[in-house]
């Protein structure tokens, strides 16, 4: 099962609810002696897990583009790249080829296309992808190389490096997602089985819950259920949202200064405070009878 | 030979000068001495990135011989300048005025001009 923990606005708790849930199950299934867990960040902007989880990395790969490279003692100056360029990163001017890399996809159309096969293609490293493990807990993020602005390559490379074609039923893979609603996001909901959305009773907690509850709705049609982070006051405004939509509300954290200290301290709240240990079993509990998967041994 | 003026409404020779260059509605082709002109859209304009780039290499294409804009970008401006087609600013309210202090010489240049340009300005 692929659970990927979504939320529209940035600052509501995905990486408090992704660590702590995978955290928390991978426990429970070693002591039972079961398939283990993957909590994989896929916020490779700013990937921030790992800062909670203290994994051991065990393997690197780097992600690479292909660049094209422009032979301009071959190029005739014909244009036919530029005209088939999507992205608008190639020009002509005076018979010489322009090249602008911040606006190319890499989507070697340009090489494909050009007559004179003047557009060869080089390797540029656009991001890191790290797999390792604390304990039974399997772990692993993308980085964003420092200087690029698409993420999106990244995530999909990432998954496709974690979760096989078919993923064994019994598997699970939890995907903290980045906030928002653009690429990344629709990357990291990509396959997923359920999306966790999480929210915090602000009319901005909700704002942004509505958007990444309709792109759920309109591209994905998977369940999906909602955690209300530094819950307390306001909660009404969303659970007349979740009511409305028929999404079901599965856990409730407090807003409290023991928690925000603990978290900022770098701490599981599972750790810092034992008694949300049973709070995610029954999170995954009710994930699980949602999706259909089978439950977990009581 | 035509050079090209951003515009942000087509109303013939009364349409409003436009304050950018790759984002704006309309470019008049307009040669400066003769004052025949046609509009054309902008492909540019809604282009999701890389609209300098593309409106310049309209402007190549077009084969222009300067431009005049309220504002050139950066990619733009490196498009241009590569095809060495001079940029100028925009002055005035209107076409009129501003093709005048073109042919006056008056308008500043976006950018160091060279001797090319300089010598697209005495065509």
């Amino acid at each position: 099962m692929i659970i990927t923990v979504a939320s529209g606005k940035g600052g509501t708790g995905k990486t408090t609810i992704a660590t702590n849930l995978a955290w928390t199950l991978a426990q429970k299934r070693e002591s039972e002696q079961e398939s283990p867990i993957w909590l994989i960040d896929c916020d490779v902007e700013a990937p921030n897990a790992a800062l909670f989880i203290h994994p051991i990395f065990e393997i690197e790969k780097k992600v690479e583009r292909q660049l094209p490279i422009i032979q301009q003692d071959l190029c005739t100056g014909c244009g036919v790249c530029v005209d088939v360029c999507e992205y608008n990163a190639l020009a002509i001017a005076r018979g010489k080829t322009l090249f602008f890399k911040d606006l190319c996809h890499a989507c070697g159309s340009c090489v494909l296309n050009c007559p004179e096969n003047a557009i060869q293609e080089s390797p540029e490293m656009i991001g890191l992808l790290q797999q390792g493990n604390r304990g039974a807990l399997k772990f692993a993020q993308g980085i964003l190389e420092i200087g690029f602005s698409s993420p999106t390559p990244i995530i999909r490379d990432l998954k496709k490096w974690i979760i096989p074609d078919k993923p064994q039923h019994e598997s699970t893979y939890i995907l903290d997602a980045s906030p928002g609603t653009a690429c990344p996001v629709v990357e990291s909901l990509r396959d997923a089985d359920f999306a966790l959305l999480v929210t915090e009773p602000t009319p901005f907690g909700l704002h942004d819950l509505k958007l990444v509850a309709e792109l759920i709705f309109k591209e994905f049609q998977i369940p999906s259920g909602i955690v209300i982070n530094k819950s307390g006051r306001g909660d009404e405004i969303i659970e007349q949202f979740a009511s409305e939509m028929k999404i079901p509300i599965l856990m409730r954290v407090p807003l409290s200064r023991d928690i925000a200290e603990a978290y900022a301290r770098g701490d599981l709240l599972v750790d810092a405070f034992p008694q949300y240990w049973d709070q995610f079993i029954d999170l995954y509990k009710k994930i699980s009878e949602i999706t259909g998967e089978r439950q977990p041994k009581q | 030979m035509n050079i090209a003026i951003t515009l942000s409404d087509n109303k013939g020779l009364d349409s409003t000068l436009s304050s950018v260059f790759a984002r704006c509605p309309f470019y008049m082709l307009i040669d400066p001495e003769t004052k025949i002109f046609t509009i054309e859209e902008n492909p540019a304009q809604n282009a999701s990135g890389g609209a300098g780039i593309k409106a310049a290499q309209w402007m190549i294409d077009k084969e222009v011989s300067g431009v005049i804009s309220g504002s050139v970008g950066p990619k733009a401006h490196d498009v241009l300048s590569s095809a060495k087609i001079p940029a100028f600013k925009s002055k005035g309210e209107s076409i009129e005025e501003t093709l005048k202090a073109y042919l006056g010489k008056e308008l500043e240049s976006f950018f160091e001009p060279n001797v090319d340009a300089h010598s697209g300005i005495q065509e």
